[in-house]
């Protein structure tokens, strides 16, 4: 029996004006990015990915389950078995960088506060964020709140990482190094998580990251890009 | 806490001089007793706490709340597994049930006291007047404060709670969520202090 892709859009009507709907499967342990304009719609994918958003028509699934379609009580919980990093971040602007990525920790892992604190203190250390750990988002810079987000979003170690436009204002450096974080380490079979990444450009050193750089036009059309 | 001790002792001190002069011409005085159980500590009080508690905090809960929407918080704590309605939300709520029914503590206690200044200023002896108002004083008064505290704590935690949560991304939309919430809000106590009465 074949293991189902972490992650599978099954004809998601994402574009306005599109001619067709879009389908993807994500590959296990590969990073998959879709690229386009806003108009594309690919703003929308992750949002369907998480249950966040109900498409008219077509699913889509991770490891094989329609989010949207479980019992919040389900759906919450299900969702700490992805990470996610939104457009925008999506800190909270009254907690500090640290709160911030112990947040889910304290509401869904169940462990204790002091394994919470240590957890949270590993994670900022690897994305060098403790001198910032202190801060507020406004009071930080978009770098850190970038490795902010990035650490809430690995807090549960999931195997399944969406990243919307995860790199646009940070350095070609600072990206590279995010996306080596995400990926979570290397083995035979590829990264140990499989990462699915929109956004309207990636820079150029990243691509000989990326398993799958795919293109979606405005006519909805997903094309393959050499990479 | 100081509007409400303020508006209270304003209040409570104008009415109970007022009818002390006027009930004392016709010998009624005992009547304080009913002005300040039924219309002060019963009626105005709820009434007069939760409008303040919707004018302080209900439009700082629903601009927080839009704010948290427009920003992308409430998605991105839905993502990361946590209910924004646990979160954000329940907080907020049993902070209005404590803050309404604490102020409306203060509000009777300070109200009670001010009518004692008043009462004195105009002539009547301090023991009769707590005698006259613990003689109007009943249980069920007691009670009928205490549910309309719950009930009204309950309307200022939910009701900005709601508009503030359904702005959807634009920052233009927050001090118009703010608004309808207080008015909402306001129309809500009003409707449900009549209910009160109605049923009571």
């Amino acid at each position: 029996m074949t293991m189902p892709a972490p992650l599978a859009f099954e004809a998601l009507p994402i574009a306005r004006h599109a001619s067709a709907p879009f389908s993807l499967d994500v590959p296990e342990r590969r990073t998959v990015a879709v690229l386009g304009d806003e108009d594309s719609g690919i703003g929308r994918l992750g949002g369907y990915a998480l249950g966040l958003e109900r498409p008219a028509t077509g699913r889509a699934l991770v490891f094989g389950t329609v989010v949207a379609s479980l019992p919040e009580p389900d759906r919450l919980a299900f969702r700490r078995r992805v990470g996610y990093l939104p457009a925008g971040d999506g800190l909270l602007q009254n907690l500090s960088l640290r709160d911030n990525v112990a947040l889910p920790l304290r509401f869904g892992s169940g462990a204790s506060p002091r394994d919470i604190e240590g957890r949270v203190t590993v994670m900022l250390t690897a994305l060098r964020l403790m001198s910032a750990a202190a801060l507020r988002p406004a009071q930080a810079n978009e770098e850190e709140r970038r490795r902010a987000a990035l650490a809430r979003a690995i807090a549960f170690d999931p195997a399944l990482l969406v990243l919307e436009q995860p790199f646009d204002g940070l350095t070609a450096r600072v990206a590279s190094e995010l996306l080596e974080i995400a990926r979570g380490g290397e083995s035979a079979e590829g990264a140990r998580r499989t990462i699915f990444i929109t956004g309207q450009e990636i820079p150029p050193i990243l691509l000989r990251r990326v398993d799958h750089v795919y293109r979606l036009t405005r006519a909805g059309v997903l094309e393959l890009e050499t990479v | 806490m100081g509007l409400v001790a303020l508006l209270s002792g304003i209040l409570s001190f104008l009415v109970i001089s007022q009818a002390t002069r006027e009930l004392g011409r016709f010998g009624a005085t005992d009547y304080i007793g009913t002005l300040i159980v039924v219309a002060i500590v019963r009626e105005l009080g709820p009434l007069l706490t939760a409008l303040v508690v919707v004018g302080r905090s209900g439009t700082a809960i629903a601009a927080e709340l839009a704010t948290n929407q427009v920003m992308g918080e409430v998605r991105a704590l839905e993502a990361i597994g946590i209910d924004p309605k646990q979160y954000l939300v329940l907080p907020r709520f049993l902070g209005s049930l404590v803050s309404v029914f604490a102020l409306l503590v203060l509000f009777d206690l300070v109200a009670i006291m001010a009518g004692f200044a008043a009462a004195r200023f105009n002539g009547l002896p301090g023991p009769r007047y707590f005698q006259i108002v613990l003689q109007s004083l009943s249980s069920r008064d007691v009670w009928l404060t205490i549910f309309k505290a719950i009930a009204f704590g309950a309307i200022v935690g939910v009701v900005p709670s709601y508009f503030g949560l359904s702005v959807r991304r634009a920052s233009t939309e927050i001090p118009i969520a703010a608004s309808r919430a207080v008015v909402a809000a306001l129309v809500g106590v009003f409707l449900c202090s009549a209910l009160f009465v109605a049923l009571s």
